[in-house]
């Protein structure tokens, strides 16, 4: 026999899980189902029309453009950095793109203007991705200047004039239904076709984080980059293709979001990078990076939406949505901590 | 990897030729050269400072070096990337053991050979079932369990001691033709290294060549092998351990001759100036009691999970005590908290003095006025600062620092003046009692040296001091009495002058037969 085994004694015996706390540390994501169903059950009581198909069309549709961009955060969150300048980016992108297509090529496929803002996106995202390699500097402090740039640039040189009528494939694309159907009172209710962006990408984030190396890399820098660094990992790489990959879901939401609003505003957008943050942040995901999910992100963002759209329907004036959210993250974040102490 | 068999002649594995490195002004190593043939030990012993981290980094690829050659299996480079050496089987057991917290002990066990496999490429798939086979097979050799609830859990997870087995793990996960351990044992018990010896003994069976960087050079004895010995960045003499006594070793690292006798020359004062009676934290310590009297030296040891670290934490308020009181000069006082006991004069010495000692980026200055800077300021809050520098001065020479510029970062020092530093610190508050938890942790025989002597000297003075270590050599070299812990209680008490490691050693694993059994195999 040449190796020892010592398993039966290994120093101190490992902790297994022995209660629902741990099972909460591991996948903190369930308190955020738990608060998501508690609202939803609470809300139903109290109002019955909440359950009808159309709140929740609503709230489906209300989750798209949030749900990328939290996405995005999600990935950059995970590898230990931060992300502000997403909403630049897709204000970005979806005015400049509106813009090219209005005046010089109205009839462009569909298809053709999501790829493009996707890849304009990316592009932008780039720069955030070398930025933050080469200079050094914490991705927050990186993120809050190219905010200021890409918005100013929109501004000062695209335009500031908001595009009220759509190209036409543009704006058909806003409205074409995945499904319809009549409501009680008669309404038409429509959930989107772009809606299925949202799962998509979710599906596409969760296989590059779980089954790429990309993803495992994007873990490891998390966890420690220096460590991951001395472990053979990239940086530079690991840096450019995870602020791509936001800046690329941020075009992507851009254009979405102008398609469903059927209208271009250059000032759009910039300012509800903490409502994403936050979304990312109830979905279980540490601020110091390493931990989360995609399915955590998606349930966070789906609690932002549902205290935004139910506080309405249970007669709580929608100033109060911000207390809500508030009192939400603090509550998960006293809780997340509670869970590792007790281990 | 292929055995090298008898019939192809065995080339060596590395050698690195008159390598130079500059960090700065500080010129880090001046001229290194050595050679490591497959299957054989090496010990790189030296000071902290000496250069051995810097000639780790190079062999593993995060530093290029200014000057000279690395040989490679044959092909000469100018310098290493990460991967580089991870491709050629240079694997490294880094000394904060660079794991991964946030990951599973899977990943951070294989995920690497899966990075080595792909070159270092991000764009390639990542297999989860040969991740938890590799995994499975690494775990089972260091001893650790192998189940798939142990592969997924989180490494913060895991005590000190299974993360440091966790990080040698990985450096076999791959097929490793060089294993580079930095000190591997620290917080590792008798027991474990036994079986971290019978794994390298494996590993070199199978031609892995093992470099052990350490400073118990008993432990190096028990492998055997080369001595590679380094000083201010040279490499003073290369040879077969066998032909070195520990003395000489200790001389050729230092440059001067320390021997190693007991260091305790003086007796404890009368009068009784601490006493701990029932003092329970459990399941940690369990109705403990034991009095130091002024300018006695008091040691305490036991294996890591035995409670002596609970005890030295609950003395010092950082993990209150539950049970049992404290008596300091005869009043019996509660602490509950590091500042309760600071106002009764009690300091406590970490043992890790990186997390939970020092600041790091700030002055030596900085570092050693920061348990008085309250004292030191006047109405208005401002810090005299002519007056903290006065006592920072006198600190660092009573420590016997060995350098004079108060203004250096701590984190530029060696790990020996780190400690002494964070000693120092403590003499500020005018400790009655100090508690130095394990005081020589990561410090080279030098360092060890001029911390014993100044130990000594603090109980010449009056001060009660108790020293909770896992090394035994420094114990009954500098302490009067010693107490052994086990499962939470202490189990005996020895005159540091009558007893031995053997004997001490026993009283560690009394209770526990089982160990007892398995050890001697």
């Amino acid at each position: 026999m040449s190796a020892t085994h010592l398993t039966e004694s290994a120093a101190v015996p490992i902790a297994r899980p022995n209660s629902l706390l741990a099972l909460v540390r591991r996948r903190p994501e369930l308190i955020t189902l738990a608060l998501l169903v508690a609202i939803c059950v609470a809300v139903s009581i109290i109002n019955p029309a909440f359950l009808q198909p159309s709140s929740l069309v609503d709230i489906g549709r209300a989750s798209v453009v949030m749900g990328l961009f939290a996405l995005g955060v999600f990935i950059i969150l995970a590898a230990g950095g931060i992300d502000v300048s997403f909403t630049a980016i897709a204000a970005f992108t979806m005015y400049s793109m509106t813009l090219l297509v209005k005046n010089h090529w109205p009839d462009a496929p569909i298809a053709l203007v999501l790829v493009a803002a996707t890849a304009g996106g990316a592009l932008l995202g780039v720069v955030n991705g070398l930025l933050v390699h080469y200079l050094r500097v914490p991705s927050l402090i990186v993120t809050i200047g190219t905010q200021y740039l890409f918005r100013g640039i929109l501004l000062a040189f695209i335009g500031t004039v908001w595009i009220m009528s759509l190209p036409p494939t543009m704006g058909a694309f806003g409205r074409l239904p995945l499904f319809q159907f009549e409501s009680a009172d008669g309404r038409t209710i429509t959930l989107p076709f772009y809606f299925l962006v949202l799962p998509a990408a979710a599906l596409v984030t969760w296989w590059m984080l779980n089954r790429t190396l990309m993803g495992r890399a994007i873990f490891a820098i998390g966890g420690n980059a220096n460590v991951a660094e001395r472990l053979g990992y990239s940086l530079r790489t690991i840096h450019i293709f995870m602020f791509a990959y936001a800046g690329a879901l941020a075009g992507l939401a851009g254009i979405i979001h102008t398609a469903a609003n059927r209208q271009s505003n250059p000032f759009d957008l910039v300012g509800t990078e903490i409502n994403v943050i936050a979304a990312v942040v109830l979905g279980g995901a540490r601020i110091t990076g390493g931990t989360g999910t995609v399915i955590g992100t998606l349930l966070g963002v789906l609690l932002v939406v549902v205290v935004n759209s139910v506080l309405v329907m249970v007669g709580i004036p929608s100033t109060w949505q911000r207390v809500v959210v508030g009192g939400f993250i603090l509550l998960a974040a006293a809780f997340f901590v509670f869970c590792q102490k007790k281990n | 990897m292929p055995r090298p068999d008898a019939a192809t002649k065995v080339d060596a594995l590395l050698e690195l030729r008159d390598i130079h490195k500059r960090f700065g002004g500080v010129h880090a190593l001046r001229g290194v050269g050595f050679t490591i043939e497959p299957g054989e030990a090496y010990h790189l012993l030296g000071e902290n400072g000496c250069g051995k981290s810097t000639v780790i980094k190079i062999m593993s690829g995060a530093h290029a070096p200014d000057e000279g050659e690395i040989v490679l299996e044959g092909k000469v480079y100018h310098s290493l990337t990460a991967i580089q050496s991870l491709s050629a089987g240079i694997e490294t057991v880094y000394q904060d053991l660079s794991l991964l917290p946030n990951l599973t002990v899977a990943e951070n066990v294989a995920l690497n050979e899966q990075l080595v496999a792909s070159g270092g490429r991000l764009a390639r798939l990542f297999d989860r079932t040969r991740l938890r086979a590799t995994a499975a097979a690494a775990l089972s050799t260091v001893g650790l369990p192998s189940d798939r609830g142990f592969l997924g859990t989180i490494v913060s997870d895991l005590p000190l001691a299974q993360r440091q087995l966790v990080a040698i793990a990985r450096a076999i996960a791959t097929k490793a033709k060089m294993v580079i351990m930095d000190e591997p044992t620290t917080s590792l018990t008798r027991r474990e290294v036994d079986n971290l010896i019978a794994v390298v003994e494996r590993l070199r069976s199978e031609g892995v060549a093992v470099l052990f960087v350490t400073h118990k050079l008993d432990e190096c004895y028990r492998i055997g092998g080369h001595a590679i010995v380094f000083r201010d960045g040279q490499c003073v003499e290369q040879g077969p351990l066998a032909n070195y006594t520990k003395d000489r070793l200790a001389e050729l690292m230092t440059g001067r001759r320390i021997d190693a006798e007991r260091y305790r020359t003086g007796a404890p004062m009368d009068g009784e100036l601490f006493a701990a009676s029932g003092l329970s934290l459990p399941p940690n310590v369990r109705d403990v009691s034991f009095s130091v009297r002024k300018g006695e030296i008091l040691g305490i040891t036991g294996l890591a999970d035995s409670g002596r670290n609970e005890l030295a934490m609950a003395i010092a308020g950082v993990m209150p005590a539950t049970g049992g009181h404290l008596r300091l000069d005869g009043k019996v006082e509660k602490v509950r908290h590091p500042s309760e006991a600071i106002r009764l004069g009690i300091g406590y010495v970490p043992e890790d003095r990186l997390a939970e000692g020092l600041f790091l980026d700030k002055s030596i200055f900085e570092n050693e006025i920061a348990l008085v800077v309250r004292d030191l300021a006047n109405g208005f809050g401002v810090v005299d600062k002519a007056k903290g520098r006065a006592l920072a001065d006198k600190l660092s020479q009573d420590m016997r620092l060995n350098t004079r510029n108060l203004d250096l970062p701590v984190g530029a020092l060696s790990g020996g003046n780190q400690q002494r530093v964070l000693i120092g610190r403590w003499l500020s508050i005018l400790p009655k009692l100090l508690v130095l938890h394990g005081p020589t942790v990561g410090v080279d025989v030098g360092s060890k040296d001029t911390i014993y002597r100044v130990i000594q000297q603090l109980a010449e003075a009056g001060m009660g001091l108790v020293i909770v270590s896992d090394d035994l050599p420094e114990l009954l070299q500098n302490c009067d009495r010693i107490l052994v812990m086990n499962n939470g209680r202490v189990v005996a008490e020895y005159d540091a002058r009558e007893t031995d490691e053997d004997q001490l050693y026993k009283a560690m694993l009394v209770s526990k037969p089982a160990v007892n059994t398995e050890t001697a195999r």
